[in-house]
């Protein structure tokens, strides 16, 4: 205490680093974070290509967070998420139609239609969590599952709505092809994302859906409602994931139910939110980046081989499952433990 | 009230209140429903409903029998189901072009059920190299949250199962218009394919072959006595890890069978095996996890619900009205209709 008066700047610091820790920032992310910022305007990383690739990896970082709000802590898979992330794209895309094949065109502007999508994913999550109340784990799971797969149907086969397998083509948000806009709109979505889930799972509520997740007859009776708690995480985590398909939708300005609500696609989530670590949040952020690049070097690479990117995935997730279920936020706790004792406590 | 003064419609109700209601409730609706589809679209109808249904039982009945004793969720199962479809079609067509040049009446008939066993072999072999490979060690290592874990497990096997088939055989469908070269049985005016009518028996053969073996060989019993008790098993000297791997192997080798008699509906496609996948699913959740002889009945409910969907509502509705239904029946009664017959699900989940 005393050496810190002698030195307001490092106590400056110290502050500092104190609340980027409550806003659930180490100072290595931070400054990543920042670093991820800037690439347009690094040489070297200023093109197209790749800021194309941090913009995908960002939008499944984001996912994977979401993801991981639920799986990770009350402990309940949302095997549906692609699902819930597909009402949220078409939601938004079908409020900002302009086309007048469709019988629906009010013409919205993309910025505010994606609020919308988020909203009604939002209550899509709600409902799904009253339906799964009486149930637990893997039969909430499996439910999820299923609502996933007639969500999906239902894109499929509404087509006075949604053009059904054919597609619709969402407008993009902004009118140039460049992909640096998008870059600042989904780190900021990414941001606000973790933040504020980051919050939430560090405040009593955290703690109510951490011993929801570990044992849930003792949560019970421990006086945790719950209806209440389940139902206020998968919410949280369907506004989200209908806010990032929103995103998708008028990103790539395509969409297709097999594009967004397949089934594969929340393996995808899964597979790296696991690997990062679940119950960590950060862990598929970190995870996310790297594997996207790695994913499109090995299929640009392998051209012969299609698909070949997802049998890593799959050998990947089923490695850290078997060997290392911390996954990377495991390894950096144990890293941060050897290097930084005062740390571990 | 004496026995003999109780009236028809209320020894029906009584039937009906008592036990499980909701079993009855939904075999009731089923077979009026299959009544209904009978006098509306004839009984021709009715039959591929059987096929399918036999096919959706086949199928489930390997879920429910490997999830009872191993408590693994597979979530791998429509990919047994396509591995199977590739060996059958791998096996059967050289032997279809043989016979265009050497006509054999024996090898003719006989070259579907090669298929199908050459396909029940594959499935034994990928089943016990998975389970070795991936579900032992973590078996070993932990098993806590174990049934979410094989979940997720399972979930990453088909990933790389189906994109691995992507790789190997491309995205082409492969399939044969036709088993057998034989014109439609009739019988009392209501045609039968000969196609269809063995892949029933087939499915019921294997069916019946199963629950053989696990009633009356040794091996069968030790099976039992695991899914029972599996301390005590162990006590007894069973190896369980041995138990295991030819459990998941048998529920495998289930699913490849069915996949290879079912080559002449659905052909071989690196993702042909999503939607068994997911019906087999359906009908262990509808009749109860774990539950081998309710997955039998579930699957001709199932069959008859796809059926009644597709001919009165539409056929891209088949799997939205089915989920649909399936969400309500599992509001109702949580662990489906004849109930779940694994002890400590809830708690090992």
């Amino acid at each position: 205490m005393s050496k810190n008066e002698n030195n307001p700047m490092q106590d400056r610091a110290a502050e500092f680093t104190q609340g980027l820790g409550r806003m659930g920032f180490s100072p290595l992310g931070a400054a990543l974070f920042v670093l991820l910022l800037f690439t347009p305007v690094i040489p070297g990383l200023d093109n197209q290509y790749i800021i194309r690739w941090i913009v995908f990896g960002a939008f499944l970082a984001a996912q994977a967070v979401a993801f991981d709000f639920t799986a990770g802590f009350i402990n309940v898979v949302p095997f549906g998420f692609a699902g819930i992330v597909g009402v949220g794209a078409y939601t938004s895309a079908i409020f900002s139609n302009q086309s007048l094949n469709l019988v629906f065109h009010p013409a919205i502007s993309p910025w505010l239609a994606i609020w919308i999508g988020a909203f009604v994913a939002g209550l899509v999550g709600f409902g799904l969590g009253v339906l799964t109340l009486r149930l637990r784990g893997i039969f909430a799971a499996v439910m999820s599952w299923f609502v996933g797969i007639a969500l999906m149907g239902l894109a499929r086969n509404m087509t006075w709505l949604t053009r059904g397998p054919s597609g619709m083509a969402p407008n993009t948000f902004f009118a140039s092809t460049s992909n640096v806009p998008y870059l600042y709109v989904i780190l900021i979505m990414l941001l606000v994302i973790y933040v504020t889930l980051n919050l939430i799972t560090r405040s009593h509520i955290g703690l109510a859906f951490r011993a929801m997740g570990q044992n849930y007859d003792a949560a019970c009776a421990s006086g945790i409602n719950p209806t209440r708690y389940r139902v206020m995480n998968f919410t949280v985590s369907s506004l989200y994931a209908g806010w990032l398909g929103g995103f998708y939708a008028h990103y790539v300005g395509s969409l297709t139910p097999t594009s967004i609500m397949d089934t594969s696609k929340t393996i995808e989530v899964l597979a790296i939110a696991y690997i990062g670590g679940r119950g960590s949040l950060w862990g598929g952020i970190v995870v996310a980046f790297p594997m996207v690049f790695l994913m499109e070097v090995i299929r640009s690479h392998w051209t012969e081989l299609p698909g070949i990117q997802f049998i890593i995935y799959g050998v990947l997730l089923i490695l850290t499952m078997i060997y290392y279920p911390l996954g990377i936020a495991g390894i950096f706790h144990w890293l941060r433990k050897r290097l930084v004792p005062a740390a571990a406590k | 009230m004496t026995e003999s003064g109780k009236s028809g419609f209320q020894s029906m109700l009584s039937w009906l209140t008592g036990g499980r209601v909701a079993a009855k409730v939904v075999v009731l609706l089923s077979i009026l429903l299959a009544v209904f589809i009978a006098i509306q679209s004839g009984a021709g109808r009715l039959v591929n409903v059987f096929v399918t249904g036999g096919m959706w039982a086949l199928l489930a009945a390997g879920l429910a029998l490997v999830f009872g004793i191993t408590n693994i969720v597979n979530f791998a199962h429509g990919e047994s189901f396509m591995v199977g479809a590739y060996v059958g079609y791998y096996v059967f067509n050289p032997i279809h072009d043989y016979l265009a040049d050497h006509p054999s009446k024996v090898l003719g008939l006989g070259a579907p059920f090669l298929g199908i066993l050459a396909a029940a072999l594959a499935g034994i072999v990928l089943g016990a190299v998975s389970e070795r490979l991936v579900l032992a060690p973590l078996r070993k290592r932990t098993k806590e949250g174990w049934i979410m874990n094989t979940f997720l497990l399972t979930a990453g096997i088909s990933f790389i199962l189906v994109n691995s088939a992507t790789i190997i055989m491309t995205a082409n469908f492969k399939g044969v218009a036709q088993y057998f070269e034989i014109d439609p049985i009739r019988i009392l005016g209501v045609r039968f394919s000969v196609d269809r009518l063995a892949s029933f028996l087939v499915a019921m053969v294997i069916i019946l072959a199963v629950s053989w073996y696990l009633k009356w060989t040794r091996t069968g019993r030790a099976i039992r006595a695991v899914s029972q008790d599996e301390t005590g098993a162990q006590m007894a000297g069973i190896n369980l890890n041995y138990i295991y791997t030819l459990t998941y192997a048998l529920s495998t080798a289930m699913a490849a069978a069915a996949g290879a008699s079912l080559l002449f509906i659905f052909q071989a496609y690196p993702t042909v095996g999503h939607d068994p996948n997911f019906f087999a699913w359906y009908v262990v959740m509808l009749v109860g996890l774990g539950n081998v002889y309710g997955a039998i009945l579930g699957g001709f409910i199932v069959a008859l619900l796809q059926a009644a969907t597709q001919e009165y509502i539409g056929i891209a509705w088949a799997d939205v009205i089915p989920t649909a239904v399936m969400i309500l029946i599992l509001i109702v009664v949580p662990s489906g209709i004849f109930g779940s017959v694994v002890k400590g699900v809830h708690e090992q989940s």
